[in-house]
């Protein structure tokens, strides 16, 4: 599978999830918010969002919804579920734990 | 949380297998909306449309894939995946559907022989034992210089039982033996099948009784004393019409009022192979059932008629029960060594048991298991081969799909799919033919009116079996094919649509084809004809005399304890017999044998020192198998005497003892010398002596496929025995003696009852008829279906490659070559194959033989004839193979063969 290439794998799922934590969304709608949210460090080619989606989906940790869009059109609405709330906190104390480690090796190797 | 998460995850799995459109559907939609989106988005941004479309779809990077790596995800593309080569698959199967059928048929044949023949073999070796834990219930025997399979007396068991401690419990039971069975105490006893058992038996065995109980230990403790019995569950079912209120009942066996305490269950039908007892009678009650008065069953140590097996304890190793044993003989020895001289004992399986050396279901298990493989295996070939040759012409498909990226692994599965297809519809229509099979199997007559089954059946494990054989044809046939055309040469075969590569592999893989098909039938034809004739020689060589008595001996068995005769008024009665029978009309002459040859009774054994006889002083004596009769026995069964003299009125109690012997015994001991006035003495060294007063020509005894056998003829007389069989000889139909005999029994006891009345040709033909007539047909069948499967398989095969040649043939025929060279060209090759398969065959053929003739016949040399005749006949149909096809390439003109694809 293509991977989004200038993220750390694995990455693009806990953002995801975090997106859709704070409400459901559709895929174009997420894509948008991935571009605002993070501006121009990350960038997440347009392909790779949907397998990425779709792989959370059978995973069970979102789950998705036909609704009408404010502009009265059909789009498949994502949203948290409880397997994938606990997954997310998992996953961000995970990268919490890295991150604080990975500062801490950096700052060692300056001083 | 594993939980949980299925709860998620199983739905949707299930949602895109049986909803796959839908999902497919949804797919689509979303991300067409996203693309409309981004297009709407580019527009706004000042791109001309079509722009924003190619930028659009260049941020997506490529739909088709995505959709493709989304379909992954779902991971359930192993089970679409096959759905659509399932789909595939019966498609391009129904496309060729001649092929089709040809190779389900071929299938269907070789899986159902051996379903069937897989049936006999599991009834007859590898069904457990009916009862709960089968495994740990193991066979305890006694072994002598004669017999590594003996069994034990009656005392022996009762040590045996009190002095081991690596069972949780030690049984017995004698042989299932006739007994007279008779509801109220005057009427007329009938011949029913009843089996002698410890008191332990049922509770050992697990085996609970459907109505009532089984013994307690206590009734097996006194002799004569409990007369309790258990009713087998089909003489409940069809005798007394499953009545539920049998219990407490009496009824009467051989003339004994007994008790009915409980009837076996449904699901045991008894731990013999094909007797299935009417009644289990407790041990201690041996006395009624007794065939012989002078034996004190009880008592002597070397009466050694009781078959012990003993549940193993869970935490004892059979070594250690061996071991245990071993020692509890040598105490034997020790303690009655005139019983035990040279005698050792042994604890074997069930597996064991079934499976020695000198057991005639076995053998023939074993042979018949040969030869049904090797008919599968015939048909496999035959179908490796035909896919084979459609696989090549699918070259061209196959190589197209290589080319558009198919993995090999993925093709290979596709086309196994395909084979596995063909293998399931095979191994349905091979349970089909195995039933027909299995049916034939079952339908010959086993003249006796003991209950005997034929246990041969279509069960689950015959099914499973059989299932399991499907799947392994499928492996069979379609691996080598699937291997090999996946193995194309891209460019090549993209180029021509249908042609053979030059490489070597290709061909050499239908060379060897055609040669494991030529060998293998070369030895199934010369195994059922080796087979076929071996059953032929055996029914011709020592039954003579029974093509002659088979017309004309009528029988009828007596057994005066049934109305309670003693001993002496037993012998009267039979002298009485004998004497008024005689002068009945159309009875040319009469006479008394404990069991007829050929008969279905087992035969007494003698133990006897021969004189002059050098004998290792280790040995106390030797034993074979004996009869009983009267004066009139030769005369009446037609069997010669070759020297000396038969019995004679003067060979009374109070003359001196005498018997007469075989040809094979007289050869045995007194090799080259005349046997008649030598002694032989009974039982050890110091017996009493018998004088040998004539020699009788060697016949079958027991079975037709019987080696020649030593066999001794005491006198009735000197040798009471209490059950006889009368014989009665007649110049017409045997049958017209039938009242003469009823009348006379009349005269003598009209109580009475005649067992077993038939005419001898009903013993012949079971013995000699139809008992191997099943092997013989089984034999013939394999042997025809081989030759069948052989050559249409090696037609396909020859005839294909030569088809293939078309076009060679075409342009040797333009540059000049005639009609001959091309036949010569073609036929040459063939003949190669035929010759090096027919080496192989001959040998393996030779291999059989030799099997064979250790196990069954005995016949010693190579049977020339059946290789005169099987190999030409195999040449003769692969030259036909070739020569057909070959001669119809010669007449192409070249014109049309160089256009010819």
């Amino acid at each position: 599978m293509s991977k989004p290439n200038d993220l750390v794998q694995g990455t693009l799922d806990v953002l995801l999830l975090k997106i859709l934590a704070l409400e459901p969304l559709h895929g174009w709608a997420i894509s948008r918010r991935l571009k605002s949210l993070s501006g121009d460090v990350l960038q997440v080619s347009e392909g790779s969002l949907y397998p990425a989606l779709h792989k959370l989906e059978q995973e069970g940790w979102i789950t998705a919804e036909w609704k009408q869009t404010e502009n009265n059109r059909r789009a498949k609405f994502y949203s948290l579920t409880r397997l994938g709330r606990r997954q997310l906190e998992s996953e961000s104390a995970n990268w919490h734990l890295l991150s604080s480690a990975i500062s801490r090796v950096i700052r060692m190797s300056e001083a | 949380m594993r939980m949980e998460h299925w709860w998620f995850t199983v739905p949707l799995r299930l949602r895109s297998i049986l909803r796959r459109g839908r999902v497919e559907q949804e797919l689509d939609e979303e991300l067409q909306f996203h693309l409309e989106l981004k297009i709407d988005e580019g527009i706004a941004s000042g791109l001309p449309p079509d722009e924003a479309r190619y930028a659009a779809m260049r941020a997506m990077g490529g739909l088709e894939q995505r959709k493709e790596e989304m379909r992954d995800m779902r991971r359930i593309h192993w089970l679409t995946d096959f759905v659509d080569d399932v789909r595939y698959a019966i498609r391009s199967l129904r496309r060729a559907s001649g092929l089709t059928g040809f190779v389900v048929i071929t299938l269907a044949l070789g899986i159902g022989m051996t379903a069937a023949t897989f049936s006999m073999v599991d009834a007859l070796i590898f069904r457990p034992y009916p009862v709960p834990y089968p495994s740990s219930v193991v066979s305890l025997v006694s072994t002598s210089h004669d017999n590594s399979f003996d069994n034990f007396s009656y005392r022996e068991y009762l040590d045996i039982r009190g002095k081991t401690k690596s069972y949780d419990g030690v049984i017995a039971n004698g042989v299932i033996g006739p007994v007279g069975f008779s509801l109220e105490p005057g009427a007329m006893p009938r011949v029913k099948g009843g089996l002698l058992v410890s008191g332990n038996y049922f509770q050992v065995l697990g085996v609970e009784p459907q109505l009532g109980r089984g013994f307690r230990e206590d009734e097996d403790g006194v002799p004569g004393r409990d007369a309790v019995v258990v009713l087998g569950k089909d003489f409940w079912k069809h005798e007394l019409a499953s009545d539920p209120s049998v219990i407490g009942k009496i009824i009467r066996l051989n003339g004994t009022d007994f008790t009915v305490i409980g009837v076996a269950p449904e699901t045991f039908p008894g731990m013999q192979v094909f007797a299935r007892p009417d009644f289990f009678m407790p041990l201690a009650m041996a006395r009624v059932f007794s065939t012989n008065p002078n034996k004190n069953y009880f008592e002597d140590r070397d009466d050694r008629e009781l078959s012990v097996k003993a549940r193993l304890k869970s935490d004892t190793t059979l070594e250690q029960a061996r071991s245990e044993l071993a020692v509890l003989a040598q105490d034997f020895k020790r303690e009655h060594p005139q019983f035990n001289r040279n005698r050792g004992a042994s604890v074997l399986t069930q597996f064991e048991i079934r499976t020695r050396g000198d057991d005639v279901n076995w053998k023939f298990g074993v042979i018949f298991s040969i030869l049904a493989l090797a008919v599968l295996l015939v048909a496999c070939t035959n179908v490796a081969g035909l896919l084979l040759a459609r696989a090549s012409t699918r070259t061209r498909e196959i190589a197209v799909r290589l080319a558009l990226g198919a993995g090999r692994f993925r093709l290979i599965r596709m086309l196994l799919t395909e084979s596995l297809i063909l293998a399931c519809l095979g191994g349905l229509a091979g349970i089909a033919v195995g039933y027909v099979a299995i049916g034939l199997l079952r339908t010959f007559s086993i003249p006796t009116t003991l209950p005997v089954t034929i246990p041969f059946q279509m069960d689950t494990r015959v099914l499973l079996a059989s299932l399991a054989l499907s799947l392994v044809s499928a492996l069979l046939c379609g691996l080598a094919p699937a291997l090999q055309s996946t193995r194309t040469d891209l460019v090549t075969g993209l180029k021509s649509a249908d042609v053979d590569l030059p490489g070597r592999r290709r061909l050499w893989g239908r060379n060897v084809l055609v040669v494991a098909q030529v060998a293998t039938s070369l030895m199934l034809l010369t195994a059922s004809f080796l087979m076929f004739r071996g059953f032929q020689h055996s029914l011709v060589d020592g039954t003579g005399f029974a093509k002659v008595a088979k017309d004309h001996v009528l029988m009828a068995s007596f057994d005066p304890r049934l109305m309670k005769y003693d001993a002496a008024r037993t012998q009267q009665f039979y002298r009485l017999l004998g004497e008024r029978v005689r002068e009945a009309p159309g009875v040319q002459s009469a006479a008394f044998t404990q069991n007829p040859p050929l008969g279905l009774g087992d035969f007494d054994r003698i133990a006897f020192v021969p004189d002059g006889f050098q004998m290792s002083p280790d040995r106390e004596n030797f034993t074979t198998t004996m009869d009983t009769i009267d004066e009139g026995y030769f005369a009446t069964m037609g069997i010669p005497i070759v020297s000396g003299r038969g019995f004679l009125k003067s060979d009374t109690r109070d003359s001196p003892r005498v018997a007469i012997v075989n040809e094979q015994f007289a050869n045995h001991y007194w090799p080259g010398a005349d046997a008649v006035g030598k002694h032989f003495r009974l039982e050890s060294r110091a017996g009493t002596p018998v004088e040998i007063v004539g020699v009788a020509q060697t016949i079958k005894y027991e079975s037709t496929g019987e080696r020649r056998t030593d066999f001794v003829y005491m006198p009735l007389t000197q040798h009471p025995v209490a059950r006889m069989v009368l014989l009665l000889r007649s110049s017409g139909d045997p049958l017209q003696l039938l009242e003469p005999l009823k009348d006379v029994v009349r005269t003598l006891d009209p109580n009475l009852p005649m067992l077993e009345m038939r005419t001898y040709d009903d013993l012949y033909r079971y013995a000699a008829v139809e008992g191997p007539g099943v092997a013989i047909n089984l034999a013939g069948t394999m042997g025809a279906m081989a030759l069948l499967l052989a050559i249409a398989g090696l037609y396909g095969l020859v005839a294909y490659n030569v088809t293939r040649r078309t076009r060679e043939i075409g342009i040797r025929m333009a540059l000049g070559a005639g009609p001959s060279d091309v036949l010569r060209l073609v036929m040459s090759k063939g003949l190669v194959l035929v010759g090096i398969g027919s080496v192989i065959g001959l040998a393996m053929g030779f291999a059989v033989e030799q099997l064979m003739n250790s196990m069954l016949f005995n016949a010693g040399g190579v049977d020339i004839v059946a290789y005169f005749i099987v190999v030409p006949t195999m040449f003769l149909v692969t030259m036909l193979a070739a020569y057909i096809p070959a001669r119809r390439a010669s007449r192409i003109a070249p014109t049309e063969a160089l256009r010819y694809e």
